[in-house]
């Protein structure tokens, strides 16, 4: 097998590999480009680059290692952090998620109201001379004519053909479209504009029926302004991404664009009680949650490996069953818990023989979080303690033993102490896992319990995470803009912690 | 038998209530996948009934291709499995072996970047790939392949501490002695160091495999396609009904999905808990 | 090492062929109308679109299924008009901020279209004066009653407690009457409503009254006689809907109120359809049901793809006519919410019980008043709060009941202005 790895076969293979990726990478570059994705176009032609240099030269040596990894973490990872930063920084909320540019031409759109007579007309598209235009029909007043985008003739019932529900369907000089030129149609004949009368046009609603309508708002693209023709209001950019009428400001034209308001979602937090008494809350539970997850889950693993830590009968059975909980897809088990948790017919209460409601008292509901998420951690910790166990070294136990040395004294004196120095950097990353532990908190309590007749924001079981999400996606208003600022918040906090835990468990001492 | 009362029976007790502790609710979900009235049974612990109706269901009904969803999975979580376990495992090697500028930072930097709460970043890695699949549909958007890079965009970050443990571990006298054979760094990577260290690299697949089979947010985002569906994603629609929810299926589904979990688990599991880290050494 | 050359170009240019496909542009082709929709009306849809292939003339119709109703939200959340669909068929609280966001686009039916359906279902679909998609299935709830349990349709709120009292003990009854679909918010509006709150007031005429909301005495006093016993609820009325469904089948609970959606599970067990709205206090008075549409919606992404006037033919044509919801409704099994649709023969008892049940005690569902926020809480999670309050944590009926009254008063004043 070596000869894969060493010598001219190997290079030959090697040069294989690096050339197919780099040209399939090229291949892509230039399509992104073709397709106006500048951005992905560049980032794909810096990795081809990369690529080449780092595998076909000895620029650097550790780059060979890293190369992959960095250019996935840069692109699945960096790049969306990076946006979601930048994101921060914009009134980037429900009405203002779209750009400026389509803000405009959808306000335009709506801006078009149909007349008060509410007029409307059955309608066949074809060509008048060349030109598009459309055979309209009213059934109720036998009014028929044809109409294009300048002018309108009217015609006599007697010149045309009706279908049986009364619609003209041709008249002279009139060529219908057939039925497979619509798609193409499509684009020439929405958005047109066909005589009605002098105030008035006719719009089309599909392929059969028009609309008598009025353009009510007017783009001035100039002052950048819209203008409302029928009453004379004038509409400016407020600077926060809407159209708001001159004289009121609570009188703004939607949809709005996302505009930016630099650091206001950051003030935000810190100036509105109504984000930052609950986040503060919300950030005590979180790190209350996190940290006796952590300790919980380390605790009965360890407990565990320590009793499973020889080879007594029935280990392999007892560790097969142990790491069921892994197995099974941990959306089916969380929401399982929710169920048995449940008062009236839960199974928890029904052994306990108790009539607790777990989810709707705040208490309850936390002990309940902390112990499904024992449920599913614990065989993690089971995992690696055994592990670690078997690494440290058996003559320490032994000579400890053969100095007098009870279990206890050598467990307390020689195990823990060792095991928490090898699996501390887990311990931490566990602590930031949990911190950040969505689905759990999402698909167990959703948050709650909540008392929302008292006017409360954040559910007693919410943690930083989930509440954000909330804040984001959740149902209502969705503010992108301050959840990515909290976010950012988050993203310091964890990382302050851990590194300072990290930095105290000298782990990184390591890497002086 | 007084020895081994007193030697082993703590180690039954705690085995065996920690395992009653595992299976209760494990219990509760095969009760639930028997039972035909599509709610989790949680009203008696004695099943009411055993139908085999949301079993055959799930093989038997031509709108639900569950074979094809157990495919998807195993074929995503394995790939997932692989090559995370080949990037991490690079980079862990490269940051406990080799000496570089910037190394410490790298490391630190990696560690932060895992604790960005990723969910929030949902909506950035959605518009990127709503754009591949613009000028590449069969990577971006709606892709299995798609899904995988989003997955392997996290691997090297991945477990990263738990193999760098591993890796400082392992004597640097094995490698140094290739050194002086002449083999090169990437040489010796694959000679010398990925043989010493394949239970973790077990281990860490394992868990990678796991996570990414549970996995249902991003999933169900991105595989919208009734055939390139995911196990967690094909089932969520039994339970993600607007009003309705049709437990028994998806109660079905998971025990069957997770046998294959199991099956790994239990054929790797010489090597998961025994082999963890010193095994391959004394080898 | 020529051979070897050429083999190795060779295997790159096979290679690049195989990822030139991968990369080709998609037949990007503007005759194509995608629509989104959840994993229960997605497949039924795309059967009966494909079945009658020329709703629309010159188009083809793709049906885009999510793995559920969330997962169809979350993704038209963050779809833009790069992936985004045509036509999108959700529900009517999609309404207020998919219009305010710019993704859904306005129509303007036709007076003869508008004719087809109750002029009430717009008002859900209508977002400051425009509308946004028309109506295609009804969704509401009824009362169901185990006819092994009582013989007769109970005609006030009352008999039933008392027939419950009366079984308790003789037929092990776990409950009175539950919440088996809708939650404890939307399903749970017609008990809400017999005991006397409404989530908003309407006056004789039918127009919505703002700046009052329903009186917290008499509905907090309600609660307390028939729902409380002390300070305890008297296990009449669960404040959860987990494990309705199962006890009603198993003949544990005489009444619950089901949602039009899960019938056949009941008739699958041997029930017969006798459904009611809830009775109210008084005898011939019914607690009033939401009856909400999920409406098929326009996006503005449709005319991006250059295919918004052939999107809106597809509405008038297959989502809005006749023609197109008997069919669908064969499969999908709800009320249709045309009122042709509704008259055909194909529709079935238990579609025509439900729609009966709403047509004796439905009100609009009115997503501007529910959905808003002003009281400090919506609608949706201020009323299962009530119960929970009262039921479990044994606090007072009458003064949560004034809470949740000033709540419910501050939404519909707040959501005035998106009607």
């Amino acid at each position: 097998m070596t000869y894969l790895i060493r010598g001219k076969i190997a290079l030959f293979i090697k040069v294989i590999f690096v050339t197919l990726i780099v040209s399939v990478l090229l291949l892509l570059a230039q399509s992104a480009f073709a397709q106006k994705e500048y951005v992905i176009s560049a980032f794909l032609a810096i990795a081809v680059l990369l690529l080449a240099l780092t595998y076909l030269t000895k620029i650097s040596i550790p780059l060979k290692f890293f190369i992959p990894g960095i250019l996935l973490l840069t692109a699945f990872v960096l790049g969306p952090i990076l946006y979601t930063v930048t994101m921060s920084g914009f009134n980037y909320k429900t009405g203002n998620i779209i750009s400026k540019e389509e803000a405009i031409v959808q306000i335009k759109v709506r801006g078009i109201e149909s007349a008060p007579s509410g007029q409307t007309f059955d309608i066949k598209l074809g060509t008048y001379e060349g030109n598009p235009a459309i055979l309209a029909s009213d059934i109720n007043t036998s009014e028929y004519f044809i109409s294009t985008q300048g002018d309108r003739i009217p015609l006599v019932a007697s010149a045309l053909t009706f279908n049986e529900y009364g619609v003209a369907v041709e008249a002279p000089n009139f060529t219908p479209l057939t039925d497979s030129e619509f798609a193409t149609a499509d684009k020439l004949f929405t958005g047109a504009r066909f005589t009605f009368d002098d105030r008035f046009f006719i719009a089309l609603e599909g392929f059969e029926a028009g609309v008598v309508s009025q353009q009510v708002l007017e783009y001035l693209p100039e002052s950048d302004q819209f203008k409302n023709l029928v009453n004379g209001g004038i509409y400016t950019d407020n600077g926060r991404g809407n159209y708001a009428l001159t004289d009121d400001k609570n009188a703004i034209l939607e949809p709005g664009w996302r505009a930016p308001i630099w650091f206001e979602n950051y003030s935000k937090i810190v100036t509105d009680s109504r984000v930052r008494e609950p986040l503060v809350r919300v950030f005590l539970w979180t790190v209350v949650f996190a940290l006796l997850t952590v300790l919980t889950t380390f605790a009965l693993g360890l407990l565990l490996a320590l009793a499973l830590n020889k080879p007594i009968r029935g280990r392999r059975i007892y560790r097969s069953i142990l790491v069921l909980p892994y197995a099974m897809p941990s959306v089916m088990s969380i929401l399982i818990w929710g169920g048995m948790f449940n008062t009236e017919f839960g199974a928890i209460n029904t052994l306990l023989g108790t009539n607790i409601a777990w989810f709707s008292d705040p208490n309850f509901a936390r002990v309940a979080v902390i112990l499904v998420n024992l449920w599913l951690g614990f065989p993690y910790f089971y995992l690696i303690s055994s592990g670690s166990l078997q690494a440290i070294p058996s003559e320490l136990m032994e000579a400890a033993a053969i100095d007098g040395a009870n279990p206890r004294q050598i467990f307390r004196k020689i195990t823990l102490p060792l095991l928490l120095q090898i699996l501390s950097p887990l311990l931490i990353a566990s602590f930031a896992y949990n911190f950040n532990n969505f689905n759990l908190i999402y698909l167990l309590t959703g948050g709650g319990p909540r008392n929302e007749l008292d006017g409360e924001i954040a559910g007693a079981t919410d943690i930083l995470i989930s509440y954000t999400y909330k804040i984001a996606f959740g149902s209502g208003t969705q503010d992108l803009g301050l959840a990515s600022a909290i976010s950012l918040i988050i993203f310091i906090l964890v990382a302050s912690i851990s590194l300072y835990s990290l930095r105290k468990s000298k782990v990184l001492e390591t890497f002086a | 038998m007084n020895k081994w009362l007193r030697q082993d029976l703590w180690r039954h007790v705690v085995g065996i209530s920690i395992c009653l502790f595992s299976l209760f609710p494990l219990y509760l979900v095969v009760i639930s996948s028997f039972s035909s009235t599509g709610s989790l049974q949680l009203s008696s612990f004695i099943p009411r009934e055993i139908s085999f109706a949301n079993y055959s269901k799930l093989f038997n009904d031509p709108t639900i291709p569950y074979l094809t969803w157990v495919k998807n999975s195993l074929f995503i979580a394995g790939s997932v499995a692989l090559l995370s376990v080949m990037i991490g495992t690079a980079s862990a090697f490269a940051f406990s072996r080799l000496k570089f500028k910037g190394r410490k930072f790298g490391i630190q930097l990696l560690l932060l970047v895992q604790m960005f709460p990723a969910i929030l970043a949902i909506s950035a890695v959605y518009v990127i790939m709503e754009r591949v699949y613009n000028f590449a549909p069969g990577i971006g958007l709606g892709t299995q392949p798609g899904l995988l890079l989003v997955y392997l965009g996290g691997a090297m970050g991945v477990n990263i501490w738990l193999l760098k443990g591993f890796v400082d571990s392992i004597p640097a006298e094995l490698d140094e002695a290739a050194k002086i054979d002449g083999a090169s760094e990437v040489q010796t990577f694959w000679l010398i160091f990925v043989p010493l260290a394949s239970p973790v690299l077990a281990v860490v697949a394992l868990l990678s495999f796991i996570g990414t089979f549970n996995e249902f947010i991003l999933a169900r985002l991105f595989l919208v396609d009734m055939e390139s569906r995911t196990v967690a994603v094909g089932l969520q629609q039994f339970i993600g009904g607007q009003y309705s929810q049709n437990w028994g299926p998806f109660a079905a589904g998971s025990i069957l999905a997770s046998i294959p979990i199991v099956i790994i688990f239990l054929s790797l599991q010489k090597y998961i808990v025994s082999g963890l880290t010193a095994g391959s050494v004394k080898g | 090492m020529k051979t070897k050359r050429f083999g190795f170009a060779g295997v790159i240019a096979a290679f690049a062929l195989a990822v030139s496909t991968l990369v080709a542009p998609s037949a990007n082709a503007a005759t194509e109308i995608v629509v989104w929709a959840d994993e229960s009306r997605g497949p039924n849809l795309a059967k009966v679109i494909a079945a009658k292939g020329d709703w629309v003339s010159g188009y083809t119709v793709k049906v885009v299924t999510f793995s559920s109703f969330d997962a169809l939200k979350d993704a038209f959340d963050k779809a833009t008009d790069a992936s985004g669909p045509d036509i999108v068929v959700g529900g009517n609280d999609w309404v207020p901020t998919g219009a305010k966001s710019g993704k859904l686009a306005p129509i303007t039916l036709t007076a003869a279209v508008k004719a087809r359906f109750n002029q009430t279902q717009f008002v859900d679909l209508t977002y400051k004066g425009k509308l946004y998609g028309v109506p295609v299935d009804i969704n509401n709830v009824a009362m169901i009653y185990n006819t092994k349990l009582v013989s007769t349709a109970p005609k006030t709120f009352g008999e039933m407690v008392s027939n419950y009292k009366a079984l308790k003990a003789s037929k092990g009854l776990k409950a009175g009457l539950c919440i088996a679909g809708g939650g404890m918010s939307w399903g749970a509006h017609s008990v809400f409503s017999a005991l006397g709150a409404d989530a908003y007031q309407f006056n004789s005429r039918g127009g919505i009254v703002y700046g009052r909301a329903f009186n917290a005495t008499t509905f907090g006093k309600n609660v307390r006689t028939y729902l409380m016993d002390g300070k305890k609820s008297n296990g009449f009325f669960p404040a959860t809907d987990t494990g309705c469904k199962d006890n009603f089948l198993a003949g544990t609970v005489p009444y619950a109120v089901i949602g039009n959606w899960e019938w056949a599970d009941y008739v699958a067990k041997g029930f017969t359809m006798n459904l009611m709205p809830v009775p109210g206090v008084a005898d011939g008075t019914y607690g009033k049901m939401f009856g909400s549409v999920s409406g098929a919606m326009l996006t503005t992404f449709a005319s991006k793809h250059g295919v918004e006037s052939g999107a809106k033919s597809l509405l008038t044509n297959f989502f809005a006519s006749t023609d197109g919801q008997v069919r669908y409704q064969a499969l999908e099994k709800r009320p249709p919410a045309e009122k042709g649709a509704q008259a055909d023969s194909t529709v079935s008892a238990a579609q025509r019980g439900f729609g009966s049940a709403a047509s004796l005690a439905g009100i609009p569902q009115i997503g501007a008043f529910l959905n808003s926020n002003k009281g400090g809480a919506n609608y949706w999670d201020s009323a299962p709060a009530y119960w929970t309050a009262v039921l479990i944590d044994g606090k007072d009926a009458v003064k949560e009941a004034s809470k949740l009254a000033s709540i419910w008063r501050a939404n519909t004043d707040g959501g005035k202005g998106d009607l």
